[in-house]
């Protein structure tokens, strides 16, 4: 039977499918949501408490005000780059890179590549 | 937060010697005893495979079969130091915790990434896994040549990024580009290493040029030199020859690695 944690990232899993943020985006980001997404990126799945002990844990200046990190927090799951699982101090924040999509080259090429690979 | 350092070996013209410098870097700091993997993200293009002596018939789980969901990160880190191989140099790290974690070069399996595309989700999950499933100190990502996704994954998420050019117009202007790209990324530690360099140029001279273009430490200025060329990729080229100069230069940007806090 599958437990909590098996249900919660089958959710998450099927969030990340829905848009998500490419490297290139992130140079384009305010600093304060830059910072969120690379410390995501580093540390891939973050409870609330976890991201304001590691935004206390920063060098004063570099330091997010709670409201600050709030709103980032909010605007990043608004546009699915990160994805929250849960509500206020249980949240769980997942960031959602969008995937790189295949090559478009008609179908027809790859079979045949795949065949000639074959051999 | 995960304590290993991931370092990024970028370029952005093919040719450089970016897969020998990052296997030779990775070596020399498995020699200075430390944990370290190696990621080979040209998933279109692999080779650094060759340098610590896997082929095909000795390559078991690749990255190709982390992002299909059929392997772990566990099952794809390659020993190299239980896995040294008959070449002199490469036997210099029996015993060192040195992994490396190859691309497919099985064409089939090129192709289907080349199809099907790249879960950016999942390739982010095995780079920060690998750290710490195998408690490393310093993860090495070698990259693909130029700017594509993977690799600014990579530069995004890297604190130190090493771009290596060649002291031509060429890489000059491109090497701008990824320089502007890291620092809108905000990469804690960026370094640029010459490579290539014309013995007969002062390379007092070409450091000095280069870090006043970019306002970015050059953290070594390594020769053209036949006698790498002549090696073939058959061996780590620091180790087997440690006297040469290439090989004392590569110990120097070896060392600006460890001197970051």
């Amino acid at each position: 039977m599958p437990g909590v944690f098996d249900r919660l990232n089958k959710e998450i899993e099927s969030k990340q499918k829905d848009g998500g943020i490419t490297a290139l985006d992130l140079a384009d980001l305010s600093p304060a949501l830059r910072k969120i997404m690379k410390i995501m990126l580093r540390e891939l799945q973050m409870t609330y408490p976890r991201l304001c002990e590691v935004m206390d844990a920063m060098p004063e200046g570099e330091r997010l005000t709670r409201n600050l990190l709030d709103d980032a927090l909010s605007t990043l799951t608004q546009q699915f780059w990160l994805i929250r699982i849960g509500e206020k101090e249980k949240a769980i924040y997942k960031v959602n890179l969008k995937r790189k999509t295949g090559s478009t080259l008609a179908a027809g090429i790859w079979s045949s590549l795949d065949e000639k690979l074959k051999k | 937060m995960n304590k290993g350092k991931i370092v990024s070996i970028h370029s952005f013209r093919g040719g450089t010697g970016k897969s020998n410098t990052t296997a030779n870097l990775a070596a020399q700091v498995a020699l200075a005893g430390k944990r370290v993997g190696v990621v080979d993200t040209d998933i279109q293009s692999p080779g650094i495979h060759v340098l610590f002596g896997l082929d095909e018939t000795k390559m078991g789980k690749t990255i190709n079969d982390f992002l299909h969901g059929t392997a772990t990160i566990r099952e794809i880190g390659f020993p190299i130091g239980e896995n040294t191989g008959g070449a002199e140099g490469r036997a210099k790290l029996a015993g060192k915790n040195l992994w490396l974690f190859p691309s497919s070069i099985r064409g089939r399996e090129i192709s289907q990434i080349l199809r099907e595309g790249v879960d950016f989700n999942k390739l982010n999950e095995g780079l920060q896994t690998t750290i710490s499933e195998f408690d490393l100190d310093y993860l090495f990502i070698d990259t693909h040549p130029g700017l594509n996704e993977e690799t600014l994954l990579s530069i995004a998420t890297s604190d130190i990024l090493i771009i290596i050019l060649r002291p031509d117009n060429q890489d000059l202007q491109g090497t701008s580009v990824t320089v502007d790209i890291a620092r809108s990324l905000d990469v804690p530690h960026l370094m640029l290493m010459v490579n290539k360099a014309l013995p007969k140029y002062d390379f007092a001279q070409i450091k000095k040029e280069i870090e006043a273009k970019f306002s970015a430490p050059v953290s070594g200025v390594l020769p053209l030199t036949f006698d790498l060329a002549d090696n073939a990729s058959n061996d780590l080229f620091s180790l087997r020859y440690p006297d040469h100069e290439w090989s004392k230069s590569l110990r120097g940007v070896a060392d600006a690695i460890l001197a970051v806090k």
